[in-house]
């Protein structure tokens, strides 16, 4: 049934904060299966457009559709199917990595016992084991990206919503949140992801949109957008960006 | 190639107390920007508190007005010491420091500690509070001048100008340290005494409150109010009065006494200061003990959790409860609880008998008390307790989101954060209860103290749920428990303020009951209180759930700190 449904459908999602046009009117599809980076400068409005899209934050306007079910209209079917890793929002950070796990497995209505057994491995693979009761408002940021990961993915769900996954994270973290990441999505998974590190996404996704200014600017597959250029130069062309010339900042040099 | 190491600081302006009061003022302003609502709240309570603080004005310069002199240093010295205390203990147990300049923000930037800790205590006094109190003890101003002058008036509004600085500092340095002893596992249970120390001086306040209000005895009231004159707490105030009364020899040294204590208060706030700008950048070595024991559901539920089913309300449960205990901020809210749990009614119910007793035939605790002034004290602490709630979303801030996300049903969260608080709270209840009989010799009245303070405690819960689903703001993310956004403090009070009238009128029942059914309500207290509370507590959670499903995001939204 869900099957001809894309993973995640955004039509015509706006958000306004004050006088300020955060998110101006995005659709977007994610089709089943895909590896989705949604890339964009600091302030474009990708977090903004994901809080919507996972009903953290009522847009003004539009609809997201999770593998067919209304976010904001039926939210119980909706938050059943997807994982979401937010940015610049805390965890229960006075539990340790174990007890976190618990407490998202168990309201997500998992059977105690599940959550044990797959709590353990996600603490194993990730490396978190190691920490104890270290309570994860001791963790390094690596750590805390990791523990975040391990809330999203504990239910299994079909959908994977991630702001920023690889921001601050080492070189060994990123290589496991990528391995990680990929096998979810070689056994079914979609994975929607922000990011604006190309290199990242240049290796990883399948397909790719690029948000500016609050709206969509390019979209479609990673080809598509790439063409023959490299992402990054497709990237700073859309974004428009500008470059130091040397006549500013003399006072630098000494 | 060899940059001298110590090059002259050349042309650095000097940072003064204006850039620190205009910074906070721009901070406010910010604050306000596009949340109209809140800015209306904080005009309507500036307004009440301005009208309160005239009506107190007129008040403290009644002596002067009517040429009753006698009562002059009297007032000064009683009115004088109540604010000084109230500005040591009130935001110790209530209301938090307004921390719109968080000290940690200044830690990077090269300024030495005598210009941060003017500064910032600059920007201290800057606030709707301290307007208040200038405005209402400038009435021993008009005083001291209609009594002796134009000398004593300068020399009163010098006095009053010191005091007020001696109530901020004391504020500051007071919050500060505690926040610092909170901070550290080890000191902490030393904390939690010395605040039950802070606690208990409200005793000496009540007897002293009381005492006047029975005692006709001027002379001895006055020899309180001399000795009260020489303390920190009196002597700026009474300074004034004195060169009004002829004892101008007083004045100066009363204010040099101010002027100490003043510099000895600063002093210590810088230097807890100082560990609070560190202790932001680490918060301390991890705790990891290497061993892990059990599975993750059996490390998530807390022992006081008991046998509660391993499900999504038992995990809720199980989250809020460990909480309750490791988040420093809700901690100071428990301890408080215990701590002004005890003493105010032991206070209300003995303090004025126990006093006027003293003089006469010694230390004794025959206070003749009634079930009605129980009863009313007993709602005093049930609604204390279910007052800590009134912002229970704003203590999770962003990490709210994990239930919204998980998409938890309204009535399920607030059903789960009752339970959770009522682990901690009806033992220390019926502590109070047990306590409380005890101490007044009337083992019966365990009964109904135990009913109504259950009864006020679940009318407060069902009230305060809907406060905290309508009423929530942010806390600010900084490690001192004790702190406020800017705005948040008058928002605080007017939203407490409105809470504990609807409690207190949802309590009404027990304590009319406590008045009509005379012995009967002895035995029927505690069923009768209990099934109200338990009602009140299962309906609020209930209607409250509704509106909370209704407006998830928005709430997260508003307990979300702006950065």
């Amino acid at each position: 049934m869900t099957g001809e449904h894309p993973a995640l459908a955004l039509r015509g999602l706006a958000k306004r904060f004050d006088d300020k046009i955060a998110v101006a009117g995005v659709d977007l599809d994610v089709p089943a299966g895909s590896f989705y980076g949604l890339l964009g400068p600091n302030g474009a409005g990708k977090t903004t457009t994901l809080s919507m899209a996972v009903g953290l934050l009522r847009p003004n306007a539009g609809s997201a559709w999770v593998l067919g079910h209304d976010v904001w209209a039926n939210p119980v079917e909706a938050k059943r199917l997807f994982g979401v890793m937010p940015d610049g929002v805390r965890l229960f950070d006075r539990l340790n990595g174990a007890e976190l796990l618990a407490y998202h497995g168990l309201l997500r209505g998992m059977d105690p016992a599940v959550v044990d057994q797959r709590a353990a491995e996600l603490l194993d693979v990730l490396a978190l084991a190691d920490a104890g009761r270290t309570l994860v408002v001791d963790y390094s940021a690596g750590m805390k990206k990791k523990i975040g990961l391990a809330c999203a993915l504990l239910h299994g769900p079909r959908l994977l919503v991630l702001d920023e996954p690889f921001e601050a994270v080492d070189p060994v973290s990123a290589a496991l949140i990528r391995d990680i990441l990929q096998r979810y999505v070689a056994g079914g998974g979609t994975v929607v992801f922000s990011s604006h590190v190309m290199e990242v996404v240049q290796r990883l996704c399948s397909h790719v949109a690029i948000l500016a200014g609050g709206t969509i600017k390019r979209v479609g597959t990673l080809e598509e957008v790439r063409g023959a250029r490299s992402l990054e130069e497709v990237f700073v062309e859309v974004v428009g960006g500008r470059t130091a010339t040397g006549q500013e900042l003399s006072w630098l040099s000494r | 190639m060899a940059v001298p190491v110590s090059e002259p600081a050349s042309r650095v302006r000097p940072v003064s107390a204006r850039h620190f009061v205009r910074l906070k003022l721009r901070v406010m302003g910010n604050n306000f920007r596009g949340q109209s609502w809140r800015a209306a709240l904080f005009v309507i309570g500036s307004l009440i508190g301005l009208w309160i603080a005239i009506g107190a004005f007129f008040g403290l310069a009644a002596p002067g007005l009517a040429g009753e002199g006698r009562y002059a240093l009297l007032v000064a010295a009683f009115a004088g010491g109540l604010t000084v205390l109230g500005w040591l203990l009130l935001p110790l147990v209530f209301f938090g420091v307004d921390e719109t300049l968080d000290p940690a923000r200044f830690a990077l930037l090269p300024l030495s500690r005598r210009t941060l800790v003017t500064g910032l205590f600059a920007a201290a006094l800057v606030s709707v509070p301290t307007i208040a109190v200038l405005v209402a003890l400038s009435g021993l101003v008009v005083t001291a001048g209609v009594l002796g002058g134009w000398v004593a008036a300068t020399v009163g509004a010098l006095g009053v100008l010191s005091g007020l600085f001696l109530c901020v500092a004391a504020a500051r340095a007071v919050t500060s340290a505690f926040a610092t002893m909170l901070r550290s596992r080890r000191v902490r249970d030393l904390a939690a005494v010395l605040l039950a120390v802070a606690a208990a001086l409200l005793g000496p306040l009540q007897i002293a409150g009381l005492a006047a209000i029975q005692d006709t005895d001027w002379d001895r009231l006055s020899g309180v109010a001399t000795v009260i004159g020489w303390t920190p707490l009196g002597a700026p105030w009474t300074a004034g009065i004195d060169v009004a009364q002829g004892r101008a020899w007083a004045a100066a040294p009363k204010l040099l006494i101010t002027a100490v204590t003043i510099a000895a208060l600063l002093a210590w706030w810088s230097r807890s200061l100082e560990s609070a700008m560190v202790g932001a950048a680490s918060t301390g070595p991890a705790r990891g003990k290497p061993q892990v024991s059990g599975g993750a559901v059996a490390q998530l539920f807390p022992r006081v959790t008991g046998r509660l089913r391993r499900n999504r309300f038992g995990a809720l449960v199980a989250r809020d409860a460990r909480y309750w205990w490791r988040d420093a901020r809700r901690r100071a809210n428990l301890i408080t609880i215990a701590v002004v749990g005890l003493f105010v009614p032991v206070m209300v119910n003995l303090g004025g008998q126990g006093f006027t007793l003293d003089s006469e035939q010694g230390f004794s605790l025959t206070g003749d008390t009634s079930p009605l002034l129980v009863s009313l004290s007993m709602l005093f602490v049930g609604l204390l307790a279910a007052m800590t709630l009134a912002n229970q979303f704003g203590f999770d801030g962003s990490a709210y989101a994990a239930n919204v996300i998980a998409g938890v049903p309204g009535r399920l969260e607030l059903q789960a954060r009752m339970v959770a608080f009522s682990l901690y709270v009806l033992p220390m209840l019926a502590v109070v209860a047990v306590v409380m009989a005890l101490i007044l010799g009337e083992p019966t009245w365990i009964g109904f103290m135990a009913g109504t303070l259950v009864a006020t405690y679940g009318a407060g819960l069902a009230v305060n749920s809907f406060v905290s689903v309508f009423g929530a703001y942010s806390l600010p993310e900084t490690s001192n428990p004790f702190a406020m956004n800017s705005g948040a403090g008058v928002t605080k009070s007017l939203l407490a303020l409105l809470a504990m009238v609807a409690t207190a009128a949802a309590a009404v029942p027990a304590v009319v009951a406590a008045a009509l059914l005379g012995d009967a309500w002895l035995w029927l207290g505690l069923p009768l209180g209990v099934g109200y509370g338990v009602g009140a507590a299962l309906l609020g959670g209930y209607l409250a759930g509704d509106a909370l499903d209704r407006r998830q995001p928005e709430l997260l939204s508003t307990v979300t700190p702006r950065r």
